[in-house]
């Protein structure tokens, strides 16, 4: 089966913005991020490829201010994900060549007028932007 | 199953001596299923035609709304079935958070727009907002599917033995991507249309007009063709023209239409636009009972 609508038109939405977003389905997988992710944490989503999304944001940390991993399940897209509700944080994460990176993401549910839930958005804003 | 054409103009109507032969009525279309079952696709002012042409000959029909802009709904009151006791009309159209089906198009069917209200229909009418699995309507099975165009809207399969109709009059699959380059899981209305006997999609603008209509939910011949190359249909109606575009200006559109599709490798016999009253069987004509 093709992406819902709903993800359709949010990936389309994010590959003309230059705020670094993610977007998850309904089944916890990174169907898509946009370049300007890309280039906030060193790999094209054509390289990376779908995966599950506990895996991908695993790669990049995040980190608390003091350094310390934060748990998966704190993170705002597992929230928006699994509770169905908008989620706010700031933390810092790790590029691919160990560069580390403050932002804030904001991620929340997608809910379909015809079908629900469809998955769920973040994104990314860069300290100093 | 037999398909009829009876509105193929978007947005609003246009009769006048320059659309006589493509037709001034907006969206509306019949299939009438091998069963013999009839089911209508919007309800534009071409419906009246229709409903005229029906008669007393259909004591139930399906009315399958992809959304409720006025140009998909307007002739739904002066469609004479509804005007029969004994008519049974089952509406089905998009679900909104806002309100029901019946609600919104009730917000037509009433005061001030209207001189009858809907509970006045004599007619035995019911709503139900599409499922988003397949259901059976006669000998055919339906599908929906929300596809890109302003405020909800479904695009709709109709799959009636071997043959199959996809029916996108309002459609702008290529805003902000470009179909030619984008994974089949990524262009909204591929599954619907994927190898349909017969797709009727929406074909609003040519290629120079469609820059200042972005965004209004339509589509430009190429994004049209392109989509339907994709999605490899088999037989191409192109569908939902502009009310400004004249008789003479359609007949050239045409003629561009069959070139740009032979250039992506289809038969130009295999695309056209659509004619009100233009009546096509798709797949093979059903058995006749002896």
């Amino acid at each position: 089966m093709g992406q819902p609508l709903e993800l359709i038109l949010a990936r389309n939405l994010m590959s003309t913005i230059s705020t670094p977003s993610v977007l998850v389905d309904t089944d916890g997988v990174l169907v898509f991020y946009n370049d300007a992710a890309a280039a906030l944490l060193g790999q094209r989503f054509e390289e990376a490829g779908k995966m599950p999304w506990e895996e991908w944001g695993a790669r990049f940390g995040p980190f608390d201010n003091g350094g310390a991993p934060i748990p998966f399940e704190e993170l705002p897209l597992t929230i928006a994900l699994r509770d169905g509700r908008p989620a706010h944080h700031d933390f810092t994460i790790s590029d691919l060549s160990g560069e580390r990176h403050s932002v804030e993401v904001s991620a929340m549910p997608l809910v379909s007028t015809q079908s629900g839930f469809r998955g769920a958005i973040a994104f990314f804003w860069q300290d100093g932007r | 199953m037999r398909v009829k054409v009876w509105g193929a103009r978007g947005s609003v109507p246009s009769p006048g001596p320059e659309t006589t032969r493509y037709g001034g009525n907006t969206s509306c279309v019949q299939v009438t299923l091998d069963d013999g079952t009839v089911i209508v696709l919007d309800a534009g002012t071409g419906i009246r035609n229709l409903g005229l042409a029906l008669g007393g000959t259909a004591p139930r029909i399906h009315l399958l709304l992809t959304h409720l802009h006025l140009d998909h709904i307007q002739g739904l009151m002066f469609f004479a079935p509804a005007f029969r006791p004994r008519t049974e009309i089952v509406v089905w159209g998009p679900r909104s958070p806002e309100a029901s089906l019946q609600d919104r198009i009730a917000r037509y069917i009433s005061a001030p727009l209207s001189p009858v209200e809907m509970r006045e229909l004599p007619c035995e009418v019911s709503f139900r907002e599409a499922p988003v699995s397949e259901w059976e309507i006669g000998s055919a099975r339906i599908r929906a599917a929300s596809v890109t165009h302003r405020g909800p809207t479904l695009g709709y399969r109709i799959v009636d033995g071997d043959a199959s109709l996809c029916y996108i009059p309002d459609h702008e699959p290529a805003l902000g991507a470009d179909l030619a380059e984008l994974g089949p899981d990524w262009i909204s209305g591929y599954e619907l249309a994927r190898g349909a006997s017969l797709l009727l999609h929406d074909c609003q603008y040519s290629d120079d007009e469609y820059p200042d209509h972005m965004g209004w939910g339509h589509s430009a011949l190429r994004d049209a063709l392109t989509f339907a190359r994709r999605v490899e249909a088999q037989r191409v109606l192109l569908f939902h023209h502009d009310p400004l575009h004249t008789d003479d200006w359609l007949d050239a559109f045409a003629g561009t239409a069959g070139e740009r599709w032979s250039a992506l490798g289809g038969d130009p016999a295999c695309v056209e636009l659509a004619v009100e009253r233009r009546e096509i069987q798709v797949g093979a004509p059903a058995p006749v009972a002896l």
